[in-house]
């Protein structure tokens, strides 16, 4: 009986899952299961009872024309996926979640280092025997270390992730497929919501570490800025990790934002203003610092930049939003 | 068995024959037709729910549930007065169909 069943199911897959189908299709089924028990009560074998039903089904060919509806790949695209691919993409969507998540942790870790070597070549616990230029420039040592191992790290993440990019753009899935990742998306919330509440408290009480070091004194307070990066780095690990996992669920399951849809005009405007003003704002970074040896401060470039650049994309989505409503 | 092909412009009229006495439900027509043409005609599912679907489209069947029975809602049909209509003009046509067609055959008698 579950073969009949299976093969129904098969025969029925790439049609669209309309109201009338399923009826049909579930009229078919009692009709085949009829004549299955009605074979069988005629002494007929479980397999050659199987075989007659299905030898007795016909064409799927002839419903489709007759009903004038065409095969569901013919109407779209729309990829339909198996549990082994969703499996596969939610742990590769994990790992890329670790390793963009360490990626940015060590390029906050670059940008601590770096005030945190000239700070301690300032206090001359190192590179005392430099010549002075040599000493400020310490600091950037590790800076680029750190950002080409991050950068490193993006690019083979964003390797693994090329493969899947079609599940991005909205799949579709089995219904035990669908529910199984519900359940799992449902269990994991409690858990982000965690890490979220952890990722915010750290950054509230990261300023502490600089209130305190700036009581101990001007100098100490750049010692201040290295913990509090660090603190912000876990903050932001949390953010980036947790945050993949509940995006990999939420686009496999086309929740919220993530119901397939075009990138709208005010998207493109934000992020080709992204790709001016970031660059610009390194640009800064490393101009006060070169030019001016000012690394202790330089860095404020970037909250700076955060902060403005946070106003710009809500504004201009407010603004521009209202013409779509 | 017979090739689906020549009898399928007919499909519907046999349908139809046996829903002219009362409504009746799939799996009960194809029994119904299996057992009239004793075995020599068996209609597929797809071909009789297309029927069905075209049929009922042409306004010549009308589709209820029946009462639940063991469990399973089935869906019946009955003829409508159009289709009872539809139903005569067929035979008309078979019958004009089989006289011209009987003209070009030879009965081999073997």
């Amino acid at each position: 009986m579950e073969t009949i069943k299976n093969y129904l199911d098969n025969m029925f897959a790439a049609l669209p899952k309309t109201v009338q189908l399923a009826d049909l299709k579930s009229n078919i089924l009692s009709n085949m299961e009829d004549k299955y028990n009605e074979l069988k009560a005629e002494g007929k074998s479980e397999n050659e009872a199987i075989g007659i039903v299905i030898s007795e089904f016909g064409n799927i060919d002839e419903l489709i024309s007759e009903l004038g509806i065409r095969k569901e790949e013919d109407i779209n695209t729309i990829p339909l996926v198996t549990q082994e691919e969703t499996d596969e993409y939610l742990a590769i969507k994990r790992k890329a979640g670790f390793l963009v998540g360490i990626g940015v942790v060590l390029c906050i870790l670059g940008a601590a280092s770096l005030i945190l070597v000239y700070q301690l070549g300032e206090d001359g616990f190192i590179g005392d025997n430099l010549p002075h230029g040599a000493k400020e420039s310490l600091g950037l040592f590790p800076l680029f270390i750190l950002v080409a191992m991050a950068v490193g790290l993006f690019i083979f993440s964003g390797m693994h992730l090329e493969k899947y990019a079609y599940m991005e753009k909205g799949v579709q899935l089995p219904i035990s497929v669908k529910v199984m990742l519900q359940q799992q998306y449902n269990s994991f919330t409690p858990t982000y919501y965690l890490s979220l509440i952890i990722g915010i408290t750290l950054c509230i009480l990261s300023p502490t570490a600089l209130f305190i070091t700036s009581m101990m004194g001007n100098d100490e307070s750049t010692y201040g800025v290295v913990i509090l990066l660090f603190i912000v780095s876990i903050a932001v690990y949390l953010f980036i990790y947790f945050g993949t996992i509940r995006e990999s669920y939420s686009k496999l399951l086309q929740i919220e934002e993530y119901k397939p849809k075009k990138m709208t005009k005010e998207d493109k405007v934000i992020s080709a203003v992204a790709s001016i003003v970031w660059p610009l704002a390194v640009a800064i970074f490393l101009f006060l610092g070169f030019v001016y040896a000012k690394w202790g401060i330089a860095w404020v470039v970037f909250p700076i930049t955060g902060i403005l650049f946070g106003m710009f994309a809500s504004a201009y989505s407010i603004i521009t939003g209202k013409n779509d409503n | 068995m017979i090739s689906s092909d020549v009898i399928r412009g007919y499909n519907d009229t046999i349908i139809l024959y046996f829903l002219l006495d009362g409504e009746s439900y799939g799996y009960e027509i194809s029994k119904n037709i299996k057992e009239l043409s004793e075995g020599k005609y068996i209609m597929k599912e797809t071909t009789l729910y297309s029927a069905f679907n075209r049929l009922e489209s042409n306004g010549f069947i009308e589709s209820f549930y029946g009462d639940e029975t063991f469990g399973k809602r089935r869906t019946y049909y009955r003829i409508t007065q159009a289709g009872r209509a539809y139903y005569k003009e067929k035979c008309e046509e078979w019958i004009l169909t089989k006289d011209v067609i009987n003209r070009f055959i030879k009965e081999w008698r073997v």
